[in-house]
């Protein structure tokens, strides 16, 4: 019987080694570039509010605790990450500014403007449709590549970001906490941006007056914020004959914003080939797609002016003149772009209730700001 | 006796522990199925935006997005047995003008004869009300298309930008969203075929837009403002597209 069970025991074993994967490098020899310390990253549990939607799985890249406060440690170095030590991601994601800039089109690292708005970072763990405001870049972490090397943003590259962390006194110890590599050779760019992208995923904006108010009944809104919610962002049963669909259409809750790629009528060309930015267009070569852009979040959107993808409207008042005055009726219009009358106290009440999608916690949160 | 029974079963234990779930194809017992949701506008291939389709007003329009909800998709069993579920929810979308026509799926299912195919139109009742965060934000069933924070999914949208002028301009828009579990439909397409015995037949849903805006001796007028955005209000324009689409699916099979 004993016997019985050792064999079956070995034939088990035997079964779950080979079900193995290789190894995929390291190796047992110490030499100068063997890091040591701790090499077992802990899986994060990221804290989502229940009623925001389960995050979009990403199994190329594991969250750890180790990974995310990696990231935070590279998102904020400027060292690391520009050739003058004058420039880090945070440079144009400022958490103050729901991680934006201000400015109409993001500021690269020798003072001239880039080509479009820098986009804010909130919620990219909910976002189902690529990345950018074209898309272009299918999965967060890989998003983090072309900002590097952008000469309109870090230009930098990559390979003296990485022979810097390489040789940096804390980074590689860092780096085999979060991904469990035993030499320095091993860090590369995707882990670098990976660990960049860990630390993107955590930050999560659910603790506006909106989310008080509308999911924990925890606040109220103002007769002028509910009159803003319910006649003009939230519109379900649009009478006969109105045109406005509502701003929630594009731009529902609990995100506000659908991430779809639209033309949402702002910019005034005599055709679909006539867009100076072709936004969607540029990466699906397809001129139907030129001028369309991502539909963005609206959480925290009174800190995040100026407004669109190239910033060109500098207060929400105007957003909403150009809304009511209706597109340009270029052939790929989003057909909901209708345009529409609204009164001052329509308008007043529109902005009131676009300010309680503020989040004040997410601008002072020390998980998210800048390592001591 | 015991030790050469478990020898025996050592190759067996090596080989069939690595085996994905989707490698357990018994060929006798089922077999793969093709389905393929294809959308038309007058019995054409749907080429969102880029092909101008007439209506029958006289004016011309560009499709940009037809999408429909289909719950509970079902095989029927030609004896008469039990349904078999392919699918509980599943979201069928056009929007991209490089995109194809037609949607494909594809099924593993037990071999046999079947007279047909049946779905509900629309998101069934049970899932409708649930709110898209009891789910993954990449589920179809999420936030951007829901009617509102707290309501309801929209079942169905048509939207596309009509030219209304003789100028060669697509300038007016036109969005047709419905939904509601009142407008829930239960679609039966009838067409007998066989899967396994080497059959791996390909079934098409055929949904052609020009019979949902317009059809069985009804057309509503696309000049007039009131019937150009239709999101729940104008619930006689609404439950009249939502009945034709409802009534025209056609199911092919090769």
């Amino acid at each position: 019987m004993i016997r019985s069970l050792s064999i079956l025991g070995t034939l088990l074993l035997l079964t779950a080694l080979g079900c193995q994967e290789e190894p995929t490098g390291g190796g047992g020899t110490i030499d100068e570039g063997a890091i040591t310390g701790p090499a077992s990253p802990t899986p994060y549990a990221l804290e989502v509010p229940d009623y925001f939607p389960a995050p979009v799985d990403d199994p190329e890249n594991p969250m750890s605790e180790e990974g995310v406060e990696l990231g935070r440690h590279l998102f904020y170095d400027a060292i690391i990450f520009s050739t003058e030590g004058n420039m880090s991601c945070a440079s144009c994601h400022k958490q103050e500014l729901a991680f934006t800039d201000g400015f109409g089109r993001a500021i690269g690292v020798r003072g001239e403007p880039g080509l479009r708005s820098s986009m804010s970072l909130v919620n990219l763990a909910f976002n189902p449709n690529g990345f950018n405001w074209d898309g272009g870049e299918q999965k967060l972490w890989e998003q983090a590549i072309h900002p590097v090397e952008d000469m309109l943003e870090l230009d930098n590259d990559w390979e003296e970001v990485i022979r810097k962390l390489r040789e940096h006194e804390d980074y590689p110890a860092r780096f085999r906490a979060a991904f469990g590599i035993d030499r320095k050779a091993e860090i590369s760019r995707e882990l670098t941006v990976k660990a960049l992208a860990q630390f993107q995923r955590t930050i999560i904006s659910a603790d506006s007056k909106f989310d008080r108010v509308f999911y924990r009944n925890t606040d109220f809104f103002t007769e002028e914020e509910q009159l803003g919610a319910d006649s003009l962002f939230f519109v379900e049963n649009v009478p006969p004959g109105t045109l406005h669909p509502g701003c929630g259409h594009c731009h529902n809750a609990p995100q506000f914003g659908d991430n779809q790629f639209k033309n949402n009528g702002i910019t005034d060309v005599g055709s679909i080939y006539d867009f100076v930015d072709k936004g969607r267009g540029d990466i699906t070569g397809n001129p139907f797609d030129n001028g369309k852009f991502r539909t963005p979040t609206l959480r925290n959107i009174a800190l995040t002016a100026p407004y669109m993808h190239d910033g060109r409207f500098a207060t929400l008042e105007e957003v909403i003149d150009d809304y009511a005055a209706g597109g340009h009726g270029v052939e790929n219009e989003d057909p909901n772009i209708t345009g529409f009358t609204l009164t001052d106290r329509e308008k007043r009440a529109l902005l009131a209730f676009l300010h309680t999608l503020t989040d004040e916690s997410l601008l002072t949160d020390e998980r998210f700001s800048a390592p001591e | 006796m015991k030790n050469l029974l478990l020898f025996l079963l050592l190759p067996l234990l090596l080989t069939t522990g690595c085996l994905d779930d989707d490698d357990q194809l018994d060929p006798l017992r089922e077999g793969e199925l093709a389905l393929a949701y294809r959308a038309e506008y007058g019995g054409q291939p749907l080429d969102i935006q880029r092909k101008v389709y007439g209506y029958p007003t006289g004016d011309s329009l560009k499709v940009l997005l037809f999408q429909y909800y289909v719950s509970d998709l079902e095989l029927l069993p030609a004896d008469g047995g039990e349904s078999i579920r392919l699918e509980e929810i599943d979201l069928i979308r056009r929007r991209s003008a490089a995109g194809d026509p037609t949607v494909e799926r594809t099924y593993l299912v037990p071999a046999g004869d079947y007279r047909g195919l049946r779905f509900g139109l629309g998101v069934k009742p049970e899932l409708n009300a649930m709110n898209p965060s009891k789910f993954a934000a990449n589920y179809v069933l999420n936030e951007a298309e829901f009617w509102g924070p707290t309501t309801r999914y929209v079942f169905a949208k048509i939207e596309a930008n009509a030219m209304l002028e003789d100028d060669g301009r697509f300038d007016t828009g036109l969005s047709y969203h419905m939904g509601s579990d009142a407008l829930y439909t239960t679609v039966t397409l009838d067409r007998r075929f066989t899967v396994g015995s080497g059959r791996t037949p390909r079934l098409t849903v055929v949904a052609d837009v020009l019979k949902a805006l317009s059809g069985n001796g009804e057309t509503f007028d696309i000049t007039a403002p009131g019937k150009q955005t239709v999101h729940g209000g104008n619930q006689d324009v609404a439950v009249g597209i939502w009945n034709r689409l409802a009534t025209q699916f056609a199911l092919r099979v090769e």
